[in-house]
């Protein structure tokens, strides 16, 4: 904005814009610093009233989140001598000790496989399917992209119901392939209808020069086109990358014990005497910060996959 | 970057017939080749299985007893479901969740990005703190909602009291059959308001400042240049976040079964959340593959419409 | 209105699709009204007929 016209805003009103728009951005982090916050939290302070804005923060929500632990008696306690590690400490204040690391990790760790493997799959198989789109005559092009797009619009539980039938019949419930598989599926429109929109604002004429050149089809995709499209490629990856990552309803459904992602898992960690809300906290913030600190990164990528490509450049 | 300024000069020079031409035979294999992973894995993971629903749906097939003798019963299913009154009202619950979530989202996101497209300093960085609790997952955090509704101790009702002297623990917000509803209105425009802002904002950037300018000229107030330019030139992209959030929160189920899990009774009993109870509790696999038909032949009917609005406005 | 009729007697794609597109409102609505049964009864009806139409008329020239 160098020059001036009639219809740039005023200061006045820049600064109106400003104020509500700080304010309203301010009222819908609060939910999200909460979180971030309970996870330091004691219990106590957890369910405090009227809620605790400072507090002194604490590991303990960390410590329950990863190990489980067992509660003893007093002369039992005492027989086993002094704790040596700051969280056995932690726990020996509640008359309990650990016994092993508690299910979080592998099911974070579930979530890293699946997210990561699924959107490998969905971009690499999204980009070769997006350039034929884009460059060549495909019989139905138009029928074969609404059905590619229709997919992602499918709801969740209705698919569920023959996919578990299936996956019991194929030995794929509840396996780390079958979850990236599934993902693979529902991304790959999503990956297909953003990166044709990317390659299709590539210039023909690269290819077409490189073809003259010597190169074949293979080489000229391979060396001028997918260059070009490496931004668009990444921003699709990251967008694959988050609806894994946050996928509830199938790995609800069609995982329970060794394939379990994060998401189905955090809701069920309770503690001693009801729900561990630092514990739950803690397993939450673990999870979404990645997302948050990615989002914050690369916000000027992330806008066109957001609105499904409905937005150029 | 593809900088080289001899291909780019060879590339001028070459004749679009002779570079058809090179394009030539192979290309259809190619196109194939590169084509043909992609349908073949959504036929086997989502055409394969919704011929399946389709046929399971003629039937009463039932997942938890598969030595019953299944029986083919025709449109028996579909009739059940369109004549029940429990159906009926689970999805007049997610109409109410829909109409309001919908309208809370389109005032409030087109306001926002209104206010942002006022360009003030740094809006490009509150813009992304606003879309922070999209990008996260629901489920996670609907769970997380629960302990802000929490009656006495969450901070949601300290709010309230902060704001209306009411006393926080004389009522529950995901407890009450009063208060569930709105409770799942609230987290989901929370939630998806951000998502209707940046469709907005894309809307109100696409609109050429000439038509303003010329607006200045001719002496409109802003209020005229409001609602003759700016609504109208805004309007194709508003109506693309009412389809999505639309068909979005018509299939809802993550969110809302982790706030409420569709109880108190069946207040917030979304289609989704009653689906998966016919599905996956009842095991009444025939019955609840007839209602994921309905459902289907819907948002596939919505999607349809949502792909000539997306057009229209790439066309733009 | 005119345009809209002679684009349906001669099957352009434009006024079809605005039927079939109303038909599947139509459906949506029928289906999550809190009026009448018999809407929710039929409102699958409409809906399927509306959602094939799409596909089909979508087919037709411009």
């Amino acid at each position: 904005m160098s020059s001036y016209s009639i219809t740039e805003p005023s200061v006045r009103q820049k600064w109106i814009a400003g104020i509500l728009v700080v304010g309203y951005a301010i009222l819908t982090l609060i939910p999200l610093i909460w979180i971030i916050a309970t996870g330091f939290k004691t219990p106590s302070d957890a369910i405090a009233y009227p809620p605790k804005v400072l507090f002194s923060p604490s590991l303990e929500g960390y410590v329950n989140l990863f190990t489980s632990r067992t509660r003893l008696a007093p002369e039992d306690l005492a027989a086993l001598g002094e704790p040596t590690t700051w969280y056995d400490r932690i726990v020996r204040g509640y008359d309990m000790v650990i016994t092993g690391p508690s299910r979080y990790g592998e099911r974070f760790m579930n979530s890293v496989v699946i997210g990561f493997g699924s959107t490998f799959l969905s971009v690499f198989l999204g980009t070769i399917a997006a350039y034929a789109f884009s460059r060549f005559k495909v019989p139905l092009k138009d029928d074969l992209l609404f059905f590619i797009l229709s997919t992602r619009m499918m709801p969740p539980i209705a698919v569920a119901i023959p996919i578990f039938l299936m996956y019991r019949e194929l030995g794929l419930n509840d396996t780390q392939l079958g979850m990236i598989l599934l993902y693979t599926a529902v991304n790959l429109s999503l990956s297909v209808w953003l990166l044709k929109g990317f390659i299709d604002e590539i210039p023909v004429e690269y290819e077409e020069a490189a073809l003259i050149d010597g190169y074949t089809r293979f080489q000229a995709f391979y060396k001028v086109v997918l260059p070009q499209a490496a931004t668009g490629i990444a921003s699709t990856a990251i967008f694959c990358l988050i609806f894994a990552w946050n996928e509830y309803a199938f790995a609800a459904l069609l995982t329970s014990g060794t394939a379990q992602t994060a998401p189905p898992f955090i809701p069920t960690i309770i503690g001693a005497g009801g729900k561990d809300w630092p514990a739950v906290a803690a397993g939450a913030t673990l999870f979404l910060v990645p997302i948050m600190v990615f989002t914050i990164l690369l916000r000027k990528h992330l806008l066109r996959g957001i609105t499904f490509g409905a937005v150029r450049k | 970057m593809m900088s080289d300024p001899v291909v780019h000069r060879v590339a001028a020079a070459t004749p679009p017939r002779l570079a058809h031409r090179i394009r030539g035979l192979s290309d259809r294999t190619i196109a194939w080749l590169f084509v043909a992973p992609t349908i073949f894995l959504l036929l086997a993971v989502n055409i394969f299985p919704l011929i399946w629903t389709i046929r399971l749906s003629l039937t009463n097939f039932r997942t938890n007893r598969p030595n019953n003798e299944v029986e083919f019963v025709g449109i028996e299913n579909y009739r059940r479901i369109l004549t029940d009154e429990d159906t009926w009202t689970s999805l007049q619950a997610t109409a109410h969740f829909l109409i309001w979530t919908i309208l809370l989202q389109v005032l409030i996101g087109f306001a926002l990005a209104y206010l942002i497209n006022k360009k003030f300093r740094g809006n490009d960085l509150w813009t992304t703190l606003i879309v922070l609790p999209m990008m996260l997952s629901p489920a996670v955090v609907g769970n997380f909602w629960t302990f802000l509704y929490q009656p006495q101790i969450g901070l949601f009702n300290y709010f309230v009291q902060f704001l209306t002297g009411a006393d926080p623990a004389s009522f529950s917000m995901i407890g009450e059959v009063r208060l569930a509803p709105w409770s799942i209105v609230i987290v989901d425009t929370w939630m998806w308001t951000p998502f209707v802002m940046l469709i907005c904002l894309a809307g109100l950037r696409s609109i050429p400042a000439s038509l303003y300018e010329a607006a200045e000229c001719d002496r409109a107030s802003k209020w005229r240049q409001f609602w003759t330019i700016t609504i109208p030139m805004a309007l194709p992209f508003l109506m693309l976040a009412v389809l999505f959030r639309g068909i979005e929160n018509f299939k809802m189920f993550d969110l809302v079964v982790q706030l409420t899990g569709g109880g108190p009774g069946s207040t917030t009993l979304l289609t989704s959340i009653d689906l998966k109870r016919e599905a996956f509790e009842k095991w009444r696999t025939g019955y609840a593959s007839a209602y994921a038909v309905i459902l289907f032949v819907t948002v596939f009917g919505l999607a349809s419409i949502y792909v000539k609005a997306l057009n229209k406005v790439k066309d733009r | 209105m005119s345009n809209f009729i002679n684009g349906l007697l001669r099957l352009r794609r434009g006024p079809w699709e605005m039927v079939a597109t109303i038909l599947i409102a139509c459906g949506v609505v029928m289906l999550m009204q809190p009026f009448a049964m018999v809407l929710f009864t039929y409102s699958f009806l409409v809906t399927l007929v509306g959602t094939v139409m799409f596909i089909i008329v979508s087919h037709f020239p411009e």
